[in-house]
């Protein structure tokens, strides 16, 4: 029987500032082995001495040889972690949960609405959508942050700007002086759009007020439910279904989620 | 199958007899009216007739905390802790407490099978025993009494004057080689009845709590609630756990440890950054009797509480499952009946 708590031993190969708070690392699991996993799985990652603790892969299963989590220094393990460097080593368990079934979005348009480091999780969608462009409609793109100084992936955020095929918006709830973009919180990004509706897939990420007023914002906008999926954040202790701690009903949110379709986040209580 | 009687007499003659196969546990008394399960040195100090336990049987196989693993923070490496399997006999279980382990078995196997737990119950064997009802045992309401043989590998029914023997299973039989008795061939007296119930059919139990949510019980239980989650540590189906990791002096070796966790207390379900999921007493009880009685159950179509009442006796407050199930019955039943 496979044990279901010994981590890989992986390697950090690659450290990056993203914000004040954030920042990425790359992570080469042995012999340099394919994560194989699915956008808006997560991995459980430790330093032995620590603790343990579930993260959001950021990069895209297009993307091989190595992979990405986008970490904010909010604890002890990320405070731990942000002073590493590239070449020490990680314990990786995983990846464990459900991503987002990207044939469920293959040949609609995609439209994402992503809150602060909710980013991080579905920039691994962003990408594999960006990397199998043709398979999928309009990408949308809706983020927002605190002020302009906390926007994660800066360098990625110009590409999407850029991109003719990508359609890019960003507000901030309080710029800086130097900030000439949209002021004001995410909700104000929708009523603009011109959507087919029932055509668009759209994925909510962020924190657990947004998604309150980013689905009443959606429902008036005429954005069927069904078309509806989201990544909820809770604390993954071990991954596997058995510790509890992620419990939301009767869901366990490393095994049915992180990422829900809508529908079946509906009946239940405690989830938003 | 043949029924033994096991006279009292010869009760401890019977212990040495099973300890001659394995190492046997079994209640012992702890203070002036607790219990503990113990491995058995003396047969004479073992309490067949016993109300619970402060602890189930759980414990041998879930300890209270265990290594996950063992590591080096000179080169980063791990080495896997040795599981063995408990390899001995539990004598005196009440029918309840191996329902509870059946439970467990059925979470640790289920999804991802877990090793450690399922390795160490691999060898245990469970001779029952007959209980009598006290105050807080309503295990007659979630279909579990206290003659209830499943499971075990031999029961002791209590008659007059000692108990009739059965084995059910092989390895049972095998227990019982050796050992004189004369055959048993009156009937077992029907169990004494219990003192406490959850007024609804087990059947009903879905209905009733699927309008149960927003009952004001929840509320009503918080003001008492101390958020201590004793009531989870004590219960033989409650299997959450947290994952520490500890450095020993010299900081060069540690272990990860996983040890019991609460759902009842705070810090359960808060996320990095403070964001707590459960943060009202009232929605830490909600989840804790819902789990016992909705959420598992949708699942396996059975109540995931065996009705030891360890919540309730171990309760600072009294805080009584029972209770609390049946004003939700009680709620539920006013508002279906239609009026006369």
């Amino acid at each position: 029987m496979k044990d279901l708590y010994f981590p890989v031993m992986a390697e950090i190969t690659g450290v990056k500032q993203l914000s004040p708070m954030e920042k990425l690392f790359e992570i080469t699991l042995p012999g340099g082995a394919d994560l194989d996993h699915d956008p808006g799985q997560f991995v459980e990652l430790s330093l032995f001495g620590v603790g343990e603790a579930p993260f959001s892969i950021s990069s895209s299963p297009t993307r091989k040889g190595t992979f990405e989590l986008g970490i904010r220094n909010v604890g002890m393990l990320t405070d731990v972690l942000h002073r590493m460097e590239a070449g020490e080593k990680v314990g990786i368990r995983g990846p464990f949960g459900s991503g987002f079934n990207v044939d469920d979005f293959k040949g609609k348009d995609v439209m994402i609405v992503a809150g602060g480091i909710g980013l991080v999780p579905v920039r691994s969608l962003i990408n594999y959508v960006l990397d199998n462009r043709d398979d999928f409609g309009r990408l949308i793109i809706l983020y927002g942050s605190k002020s302009d100084k906390d926007l994660l992936f800066t360098d990625e955020l110009q590409q999407w700007a850029d991109d003719p095929k990508v359609e890019y918006h960003v507000t901030v709830d309080s710029g800086s002086e130097d900030w000439t973009g949209n002021t004001g919180v995410i909700t104000t990004l929708i009523p603009g759009l011109d959507l087919d509706l029932a055509n668009t897939k759209c994925v909510i990420v962020g924190p657990p007020i947004m998604y309150r007023f980013v689905l009443l914002s959606l429902n008036s906008k005429g954005l069927p439910e069904e078309n509806i999926y989201m990544s909820l954040e809770r604390r993954m202790k071990c991954g596997v279904g058995k510790c509890g701690h992620c419990q939301i009903n009767s869901s366990y949110v490393c095994q049915d989620g992180p990422v829900y379709h809508y529908p079946d986040l509906a009946d239940l209580q405690e989830a938003l | 199958m043949t029924r033994f009687l096991l006279t009292e007499d010869k009760v401890t003659t019977f212990i040495e007899h099973l300890q001659s196969q394995k190492n046997v546990f079994a209640p012992h008394k702890r203070g002036t009216n607790s219990f503990a399960f113990e491995q058995v040195s003396d047969p004479a100090s073992v309490e067949l007739d016993y109300t619970r336990t402060l602890h189930s049987v759980k414990k041998f196989f879930m300890p209270p905390r265990e290594q996950l693993l063992s590591f080096s923070l000179t080169d980063n490496s791990f080495t896997e802790p040795t599981v063995d399997p408990v390899d001995a006999i539990f004598l005196g279980v009440h029918s309840y407490d191996l329902q509870a382990v059946l439970k467990l078995d059925h979470n640790f196997s289920e999804g991802n099978p877990e090793k450690n737990y399922l390795k160490r119950r691999e060898g245990a064997l469970f001779v029952g025993v007959t209980f009598t009802p006290d105050k807080w045992h309503f295990s007659g309401s979630v279909g579990i009494n206290p003659n209830d043989a499943e499971g075990f590998d031999v029961f002791l029914f209590a008659v007059e004057n000692g108990y009739a023997v059965e084995a059910f299973t092989p390895e049972g039989e095998a227990l019982l080689d050796g050992f004189k008795m004369s055959e048993f061939d009156s009937d077992i007296p029907a169990a004494a009845d219990f003192n406490q119930h959850i007024y609804v059919p087990q059947g009903k139990l879905t209905e009733v709590f699927d309008n149960a949510w927003d009952n004001e019980i929840w509320e009503e239980t918080s003001k008492e609630c101390v958020g201590c989650g004793t009531c989870n540590l004590v219960c033989p189906t409650c299997y959450c756990f947290n994952v520490e990791d500890g450095v020993d002096v010299t900081a060069t070796v540690g272990q990860r440890e996983r040890h019991w966790d609460a759902c009842m207390t705070r810090d359960f379900s808060e996320v990095a950054g403070g964001e707590i999921f459960r943060e009202e007493l009232a929605a830490r009880q909600r989840h804790r009797v819902y789990r016992k009685f909705k959420y598992i159950s949708d699942k396996t179509g059975q109540p995931w509480c065996v009705g030891c009442g360890r919540c309730t006796a171990s309760c600072s407050a009294k805080i009584s499952i029972v209770n609390i199930v049946n004003k939700l019955v009680q709620d539920h039943e006013q508002a279906t009946v239609a009026p006369v």
